[in-house]
């Protein structure tokens, strides 16, 4: 029953840093001040505990649970199906709420808010990427980079969105709608759409779960930059390796608790961990792994 | 596969809820309507067999032929049941009651003596009734109850079996009623009240002497019993006829005061014509066929109500079907990857399509089966309400077995054409297709586009036909067209084909063409809360164009409401426009003055008008009663109206036609409105017969009757002094004194005796040669033929016209106003004389056109309502389509306020769609009605531009409003959940 503590750094310390990196920074000194302080919390969890259905058949999701996320980083959380990797992080995003502990994000407490809080929240602080169905149908590429920032009345930064629609390589495409665009275009605007805003954080659930091995690489590679770039924060769930192993530092989950905490793991050091666990370990997907690229499903479909 | 079906029903469910509201709602109006034609029709039964209760009838033996309308309707008949019944219908069905109930030669009032002497008949009577009778309630104002008539009948004891005496006795005299207990009840007055009466010659202090109640309720009817003489007089005086009756009523013996059956009836009629005279036109028939007769005739009176529910019922069934038909291809969207799964496991195309139609038979069952009992609510709802307003209905209201069944096949069929067409696509799903989740793109709009455009072009195309026929008809030089065989065709067509199948085809092409309208008015309309609400109101136009045929339905269903309300209000604004055209244009005088119960204005009123203070001329619109023109077999009636010569100059201008009007008037020539000249074939300088009636003393009659009187005087004062001297012969000298002072006494009766009572009048026909002075095309003139009051005496007497109009000016200088209040005061003892300025002149007409309205509004409200529902039910489906969307939207941080905005821009988009096209269409046939109907006095278009206005707001709030139950539900589900949904 022990309780696994990622890292130890005061909530005072983080409040006092996070004052620094409200929305008013630019991208250039956001980079050199993340890079600066890699340790610095955005997002944490304290004793978080989430359990489904009633008292006779109690399934613990997650079990007093303690996580702190870094500025400027990109952690990936990994773990089998049922481990609890997406509850921990719709718990942090405030999309679930837990049965006992706190989320904390830059210092505001999440698992408090009510609604009207938790969409502030959202346009302010949160930035989501979708497994699917990422876009508004209706709307075009454009329009959905463009649309948290339309919904929370913000100005466009125009430049910033210029930069980002380059570094996505969405030129061409902005004025298609997501049934015109592939699945690895539709989730490079998503990607698009999460980053315009520059939220604190962004919440990724299986970004490249429908994804062929190539459109992956192009997504996880973005996804890699505006960390190393623009000193974005990630969070991502993945049970993929290869995925995972873009991530700065990755967090494995077993039955509602953090097993592993590795940093700047290799593909190789990552696919061993879940080796050495063997067979009890099924969220390993065959498809995912090198050189076997997963089907791609016409995109379309979820238009 | 149909438990299959069973159990998606039972998951579906809740989608259904709208669907079942708009057919328990359609098919409620069509069992409604069915119980309501029964529940009227066995009132008039009821009330027959309780009205016209005698065993046999006699009644004249031919048919009359020149039935004069305007006589049956003032005079009403002597049997007591038909004039009761006819309710709401008497002002609309001058020309449908005669044509209704057969009006028969009138016969001699004697024979009831002959009949009273054959064997088997227990009594022969004749029941007098009068018109226009007016009863003063205890608070001093008329009484009257909402659509029924006040009925005053001649009644003695005796005289009819199904009324009973509960208190009190018959009347006796002029200054006596007796009241049925309803009209008591109404009035407040109990036996020994005194209250006044209006008789058509004005009012007189009456006594209440008796309260009796009849067998069934009379839809309430006030129902007063007069004297038998005075009914009598008055009778006569009405029907310009002496000693003339309908009919007399017998009773048999047979049963010893219980009514006879069928077979007794037969046989005693039988009998009694045996007994009539060969030369008394009269003939015996059964009560029993009397009665049949009638309530059919009633019936048919009153059967126009039904098809006019079942107008609005079929509507808004229609409105109905196209929210199902949304509901389940929505649910065979969702459903497409079941469907296919079923098909590659072996299902076929019919065993899909059957999944679903097990759907639509219990979604139809359910909603009928709530439908009917709706719709018996409504009616007994109905019922309760018309008691409450004075119309207690006795009548059974409870469908039959029958009823419930068309209900129930009504709202099946209708459910099974909505789900028809999805049912089709599902079972013609490919397998492989569905499976791989793919959605169908939607099929292009251009081809509906091009055929809805093409059925509106027809329409309009008809509508021009029948607006170019309307012209040639109201004008001989204009063609309908440049081509000949059109021109002929078109000639043998009434106008109200073209403008029908005009309307249907517009109505259809613009549904048709809906969908093909959905992408521009979505950029149109959705300029303005795409500018306003920028990210939420971008969101809410592109949905709409998402569900092209969606949106276009739910439009749809609104459109036909609101396209049939706009029509309606356009042309009722135009009607009541066009009356007050008539007044501002025409009418001169500053007031004029109307019967509000028969149409008589009694002539102490009139004296009382023309002695107000202030008053400075008075024109008197007198009718003649049964006038005819030609001679021989060719006799056609018309309205005939004396009038001053100063008619046209001080009361109404003339708008004519040919001639000169005026001087026509004043130099004793007929003015013929110009529908009678076009019916006759009359122009300008042909001559025409007039025939009338006069009723004129008959001097040997009256002397006779004198001679009669003075005989039985004589021989009675004779037979008294025989009498004395006998008894003086015996020694009784104070007896002998008694006789002969009861002779002295009788001789000096005799001379007091009123003369007038033994008066005898004859009517004599009148055929009088006259001039066509002038045709005129006043819209009020039209059916009309006007004369002076000279030619008019040539013709009729002071018996067989009355006047039912008066024109009033103002003596110059005179303040309008308070000469309003005078007049007003003057005629206040007559009760039922109206007197109205100008301005009360043109509302009366606008109240009535308001009236009906508001009858035939709240009858289009179902629909509108179900479109309503027809909202919700598909922003309902669509966001349970959209719940991922929902979901994603809010997850990057959208508002409830803003997910609520857009729904409700949608919404209100849908609305205002279906508003604006129906506010367009109904213009457009309003406006087309309106030319067709030109010369029949919708002579001023007027579109009710506030009104429409109001239409467009009301549909944004209903677009508002119907987006929030959609809302709540998709707020409901939790953000996560949403996202998560596959």
């Amino acid at each position: 029953m022990g309780r696994h503590s990622a890292t130890t750094t005061t909530a005072a310390a983080a409040q006092a840093r996070r004052a620094t990196h409200r929305r008013g920074r630019t991208p250039a000194a956001g980079v050199n001040a993340d890079r600066a302080t890699g340790d610095e919390v955005v997002a944490r969890a304290i004793d978080l505990t989430k359990t489904y259905g009633d008292k006779d058949a109690q399934v613990v999701a997650l079990d007093h649970v303690n996580v702190e996320f870094m500025r400027g980083q990109m952690t990936a959380i990994m773990g089998p199906s049922g481990s609890g990797k997406s509850t921990l992080m719709h718990c942090m995003a405030g999309l679930d709420q837990p049965t006992s502990g706190k989320v904390v994000v830059e210092g505001l407490e999440v698992s408090s808010m009510n609604q009207r809080q938790l969409t502030k929240l959202r346009r302010d602080q949160i930035g989501f990427i979708f497994q699917s169905f990422n876009l508004v149908p209706t709307l075009t590429a454009e329009e959905n980079i463009l649309l948290p920032l339309q919904i929370a009345k913000r100005p466009i930064d125009r430049a910033w969105f210029d930069k980002v629609v380059d570094v996505v390589g969405l030129r061409s495409r902005l004025t298609h709608r997501p049934s015109q665009l592939s699945g690895g275009q539709q989730q490079r605007v998503a990607c698009a759409r999460a980053i315009m805003a520059r939220p604190s954080v962004i919440f990724a659930d299986e970004p490249t779960g429908n994804l062929d091995s190539h459109s992956s690489r192009e997504v996880l590679g973005f996804l890699k930059d505006s960390v190393r770039e623009y000193g974005q924060t990630i969070v991502m769930v993945t049970h993929d390796p290869r995925a995972a192993s873009y991530a700065d530092r990755v967090l494995v989950l077993a039955d509602g608790r953090i097993t592993q905490d590795l940093r700047h793991p290799t593909y190789d050091e990552i696919l061993e961990v879940f080796a050495g666990e063997g067979d009890e370990v099924d969220g390993l997907p065959m498809s995912s792994r090198p050189g076997e690229a997963s089907e791609e499903i016409p995109s379309k479909e979820r238009a | 596969m149909i438990r299959i079906g069973l159990r998606d029903a039972r998951a579906h469910f809740g989608r259904f809820v709208m669907s079942i509201i708009a057919i328990a709602l359609g098919v409620s109006f069509v069992v409604g309507s069915f119980c309501f034609r029964e529940m009227m029709s066995s009132q008039v039964d009821q009330m027959m067999a309780s009205n016209s209760d005698a065993d046999v009838y006699v009644r004249g033996s031919t048919e009359d032929k020149s039935a004069d309308d305007m006589m049956a309707m003032s005079s009403g008949s002597s049997s007591s049941g038909s004039s009761s019944s006819s309710s709401g219908s008497s002002s609309s069905s001058s020309s449908a009651s005669s044509d209704a109930s057969k009006t028969y030669n009138r016969i001699d009032a004697a024979l009831a003596d002959t009949i009273a002497k054959v064997d088997g008949v227990k009594t022969a009577t004749i029941t007098y009734s009068v018109s226009g009778i007016v009863l003063v309630g205890k608070d001093g104002n008329a009484v009257s109850t909402t659509g029924a008539p006040t009925v005053a009948l001649g009644l003695a004891k005796g005289t009819w079996r199904s009324a009973t005496l509960t208190e009190g006795r018959w009347a006796k005299a002029k200054n006596e009623v007796a009241l049925h207990t309803f009209a008591a009840e109404t009035a407040g007055l109990k036996v020994g009240d005194m209250t006044k009466l209006v008789y058509p010659d004005g009012a007189a202090d009456v006594k209440v002497v008796g309260i009796f109640s009849t067998d069934s309720s009379q839809a309430g009817a006030i129902i007063v019993g007069l004297a038998p003489s005075a009914a009598k007089d008055y009778f006569q005086q009405q029907s310009g006829q002496i000693n003339m009756v309908r009919n007399i009523g017998v009773y048999g013996s047979a049963n010893g005061g219980e009514p006879l059956t069928d077979e007794q009836q037969r046989e005693l009629a039988d009998r009694i014509n045996k007994a009539l005279p060969a030369d008394s036109k009269a003939r015996a028939v059964t009560g029993r066929q009397v009665r049949d007769d009638s309530a059919a005739a009633t019936k048919k009176a009153l059967g126009f109500i039904q098809p006019l529910i079942l107008i609005f019922a079929v509507i808004a069934l229609f409105v109905g079907s196209f929210i199902i038909a949304n509901t389940f291809s929505m649910i065979v969207r969702e459903s497409m990857r079941g469907y296919a799964l079923l098909r590659s496991v072996g299902a076929s195309p019919a065993q899909v399509f059957s999944t679903v139609i097990v759907q639509a038979i219990v979604l139809g069952l359910v909603g009928s089966g709530f439908g009917i009992g709706l719709g018996w609510g409504m009616v007994r709802l109905i019922v309760s309400v018309l008691d409450h307003m004075g119309m207690p209905m006795s009548g059974a209201v409870d469908p039959s077995a029958s009823d419930m069944l068309v209900g129930l096949i009504v709202g099946l069929v209708v459910t099974l054409l909505g789900a028809a067409l999805p049912a089709r696509r599902a079972a013609m799903a490919p397998p492989i297709q569905a499976m791989n989740e793919t959605v169908n793109p939607e099929k292009p709009v251009w081809p509906r586009g091009v055929a809805g455009s093409l059925m509106i072009a027809c329409g309009a195309l008809s509508w021009l036909f029948c607006w170019r026929i309307a012209l040639a008809k109201a004008d001989d030089t204009v063609a309908i067209s440049p081509w000949d065989w059109l021109n002929d065709w078109g000639a043998s067509l009434s106008t109200g084909w073209p403008l029908g199948v005009g309307a249907g085809l517009v109505v259809l092409g613009v549904i048709v063409l809906a969908p093909a309208l959905v992408e521009p008015t979505s950029v149109v309309l959705g300029w303005i809360p795409a500018h306003v609400f920028t990210v939420t109101g971008r969101l809410a136009t592109r949905n709409l164009a998402r569900g092209k045929h969606r949106t276009a339905n739910t439009a749809a269903a609104l459109f036909v409401g609101v396209a049939i309300v706009s029509c309606l209000g356009v042309v009722a604004s135009s009607a009541k426009a066009s009356v007050a055209g008539i007044v501002d244009s025409g009418l001169k005088s500053d007031f004029s003055a109307m019967s509000a119960s028969d149409g008589r204005i009694p002539d102490d009123a009139i004296e009382a008008i023309k002695k107000t203070e202030g008053v400075g001329s008075v024109s008197q619109s007198r009718m003649l009663l049964g006038v005819t023109y030609g001679s021989g077999d060719d006799k056609t009636s018309a309205m005939t109206f004396a009038e001053q010569p100063s008619l046209f100059t001080e009361v109404f201008a003339p708008v004519t036609n040919s001639g000169d009007a005026d001087r026509a008037l004043r130099d004793g020539e007929l003015v013929v409105g110009v529908t009678v000249a076009k019916d006759n074939g009359w122009q300008v300088g042909d001559t025409v017969t007039v025939n009338g009636r006069q009723i004129v003393v008959d001097k040997e009659a009256t002397a006779k009757a004198q001679a009669d009187y003075q005989a039985q005087v004589q021989s009675k004062i004779a037979a008294l002094q025989t009498q004395a001297q006998t008894l003086l012969a015996s020694g009784d000298t104070a007896g002998a004194q008694a006789k002969s002072a009861e002779a002295q006494k009788a001789a000096e009766d005799a001379k007091n005796v009123d003369p007038s009572t033994l008066v005898k009048t004859k009517t004599v026909e009148t055929h009088v040669k006259a001039k066509v002075g002038a045709i005129i095309e006043n819209s009020v003139y039209r059916s009309m033929v006007l004369m002076n009051d000279d030619l008019a005496g040539k013709i009729a007497n002071e018996y067989t016209m009355f006047t039912i109009m008066l024109f009033i000016n103002a003596a110059d200088g005179t303040d309008t106003a308070t000469l309003k209040t005078r007049l007003v005061d003057a005629v206040k003892s007559y009760y039922v004389v109206n007197v109205q300025d100008r301005e009360e002149f043109k509302s009366t007409m606008s109240t009535m056109v308001d009236q009906i309205l508001i009858i035939l509004y709240a009858l289009l409200a179902l629909s509108i309502v179900i479109a309503v529902f027809g909202i919700v039910n598909t922003l309902a489906l669509s966001v349970s389509e959209r719940t991922r969307e929902i979901g994603l939207l809010r997850a990057i941080g959208t508002s409830r306020m803003q997910v609520r905005g857009m729904l409700a821009i949608e919404a209100a988009m849908i609305a205002v769609l279906g508003t604006l096209l129906g506010v367009v269409v109904g213009t457009g046939a309003g406006a087309v009605i309106q030319q067709v109907y030109r010369s029949n006095g919708l002579e001023r278009l007027s579109i009710p531009w506030t009104q429409l206005g109001l239409f467009l707001l009301a549909s944004i709030a209903i677009g508002v409003v119907a987006a929030l139950p959609p809302a709540r539900r998709a707020l409901k589900v939790p953000v996560l959940d949403a996202v998560a949904t596959d």
